[in-house]
């Protein structure tokens, strides 16, 4: 048995002019909690709906445990999908929105009974079983339309933005238990979001999409630490992308006279490229790799502060030391160095 | 939103004003007809006269028959157009075509279009003359003159009344719900029967509801297309205050149509409420 549990090979769809995905090519592996990560127009739905069977792609193909699905309509697809507005059935019950799939495939009523009731604890709603969904809060919706789609044990459970009409908070505590009913299921997810830290927070692995392709596909960390180009690292998190240029020695500086700092630029001489560094790994002082600027302004952010420091090219970054202390100090207009572990910084060719 | 005293007064006063002076004084006046004499005596003779004599109750009968049939035909037509529109027919400029030709038959006096179908559906009209060219039927079949022809005729000007409110309840259907359908194990069949049909059921009510009580209280249809020969209520009603001059039992034959309709939508509200709550 593959360890990849569905197969996508170059995948296209177009409408008319329009390309929504260019030719996309993913494993996801049986049992990953996988996240379709990019902004709104990137193609991260169409995927999900082209899996579902609710969109016939273009071109490529999709297999799911080895079986080609293209063709295949969503009611024979081994799949069940959470929708972004839930679309639980008004005129019924709790009870039989969760019901209507077992229902389909013909289980006697007396085990449906017990599905319901399953999945409705697994959710943590069971006292809401003769409700109708108007009676229930955007949270409690969310919880049936998930109770109603894993009642059928799918191999792929599919996620559209599913906590994107709640509240900050609300959104928080679903993120944690999605992950652990993720983790008791054991089933695959692949989940659709715009919001990085949702990504960040519950999945194994993410592949942050942009203009119908997968840009880059890691796990959570990788992404953020070792982002592949300037579109991957300002998506995620927050990042300094400092415009550098490259030396003789191939070294890259922040100035064409100014000292080499220790990463090599990957081109030739005279050439741009962009230098990474997150906020929160910056230490003022030096230490490790070090640059010279000027403090413009400071800000305090709660649990430290925020410095914005003008370079000697003239553009601003941000820095957030860990130390409050040494921050608190400096006066705006003051020179100062601040410097990173060097491990920290990439640079970025594209 | 706050609304000036004056303003609310002309808001709802005009339109109560309306009610009141063209609805709520005749209805009043028809009321008080049907239960006086001609000497301004009350009596409850007038309706003794219409629940007595069996030819009344005849007509009553054949009159909701007529009604429920057209209702039935409309809504068999009605539905599966007001569906198409709204999830078959993609291009918006189509569905405003189709949209304008299903409105069109209201654009033309009634008269003109009975009229219309006399020419249509006689003995040596367009439908006979295709049967037998078609060899379909040897001889001119009876289109006119009879139920056949009244239902056809009022199904024709009843159709746009059903798809407009079907449609606008189509419309309003979230097609996530479909899809969601769809993607717990539904066919489209299924999905439909299951989700769309239960979901445009008040579509369904209002429309019907709508089409009965027209037809049942139609006039020039079924009187053009009957040419005589069969009778509804509102042919007796027109007869008495128009030829007989008897506005009193007229007015009894008007308020038993009123009640019965009523008591007859009720039944239906009821069975669809029961339904409603068990889907």
């Amino acid at each position: 048995m593959s360890q990849d549990l569905i197969e996508i090979r170059g995948l296209v769809k177009r409408y008319g002019a329009v390309t929504a995905l260019a030719g996309v090519m993913l494993n996801i592996r049986r049992g990953e909690f996988l996240s379709l990560l990019g902004p709104s127009g990137c193609g991260k739905t169409t995927l999900l709906r082209s899996i579902a069977g609710f969109i016939d792609p273009t071109e490529g193909e999709i297999l799911i445990d080895g079986k080609p699905v293209i063709g295949v309509p969503p009611n024979e697809r081994p799949v069940n999908t959470v929708f972004q507005n839930y679309a639980l059935f008004p005129h019924m019950t709790v009870a039989d929105n969760i019901a209507f799939g077992p229902r389909r495939k013909k289980v006697p009523e007396s085990e449906i009974k017990t599905l319901v009731a399953e999945a409705l604890e697994m959710v943590g709603m069971a006292g809401y079983i003769e409700r109708r969904p108007k009676e229930l809060s955007g949270g409690q919706q969310q919880r049936v339309a998930l109770a109603r789609a894993i009642v059928n044990r799918p191999q792929v459970l599919l996620l559209d933005e599913p906590l994107g009409a709640l509240d900050l908070k609300l959104r928080k505590r679903m993120q944690v238990e999605l992950k652990r009913l993720h983790e008791k299921l054991g089933l695959t997810f692949v989940y659709v979001t715009h919001d990085q830290e949702e990504a960040l927070v519950m999945s194994d692995r993410i592949a942050v999409m942009s203009e119908g392709n997968i840009v880059q596909l890691g796990s959570g960390e990788e992404i953020y630490h070792a982002p592949n180009s300037r579109y991957v690292a300002d998506f995620i998190g927050e990042a300094n992308l400092i415009d550098c240029v490259v030396g003789t020695d191939g070294r890259v500086r922040i100035t064409d006279d100014g000292p080499a700092l220790p990463y090599e630029g990957g081109r030739a001489a005279g050439e741009r490229t962009t230098l990474m560094v997150r906020p929160e790994d910056m230490i003022l002082g030096g230490g490790g790799v070090s640059i010279e600027g000027t403090l413009r302004d400071k800000v305090f952010a709660g649990m430290s502060w925020r410095l914005y420091v003008a370079l000697a090219n003239g553009q601003e970054i941000t820095v957030q030391p860990g130390s409050i202390a040494a921050a608190e100090r400096l006066k705006v207009g003051e020179s100062l160095r601040v410097g990173w572990p060097a491990e920290r910084a990439r640079v970025l060719a594209r | 939103m706050r609304i000036g005293r004056l303003s609310l007064v002309l808001l709802l006063g005009v339109p109560v004003a309306y009610l009141i002076a063209f609805f709520l004084v005749p209805f009043g006046s028809v009321i008080v007809s049907s239960l006086t004499t001609k000497d301004g005596a009350s009596t409850l003779a007038n309706f003794g006269r219409v629940v007595t004599d069996t030819y009344y109750w005849e007509t009553l009968i054949f009159s909701f028959k007529l009604a429920l049939w057209t209702t039935l035909v409309v809504l068999a037509i009605g539905y599966p157009l007001a569906y198409t529109m709204t999830f078959n027919v993609k291009s918006r400029a189509w569905r405003r075509i189709i949209f304008i030709i299903v409105v069109t038959p209201l654009f033309t006096s009634s008269i003109v279009r009975a009229f219309g179908w006399l020419v249509l559906l006689g003995r040596l009209g367009f439908v006979n003359e295709t049967l037998i060219w078609l060899n379909l039927v040897e001889k001119p079949v009876q289109l006119l003159y009879n139920e056949f022809g009244i239902v056809i005729g009022l199904t024709y000007i009843m159709v746009p009344f059903m798809v407009l409110t079907v449609a606008s309840v189509l419309q309003n259907l979230e097609a996530a719900l479909l899809d969601a359908a769809r993607d717990l194990g539904a066919t489209p069949l299924v999905a439909f029967l299951k989700v769309t049909l239960p979901l445009s059921l008040p579509g369904v009510v209002a429309g019907s509801l709508i089409v009965f009580t027209l037809s049942v209280s139609a006039y020039v249809t079924p009187s053009i297309l009957s040419g005589g020969k069969r009778t509804v209520m509102s042919m007796l009603i027109y007869q008495q205050y128009n030829t007989v001059f008897d506005f009193h039992f007229g007015g009894a034959l008007a308020v038993v149509l009123l009640i019965s309709t009523l008591i007859l939508i009720a039944v239906y509200l009821t069975i669809i409420e029961r339904y409603g709550r068990t889907a």
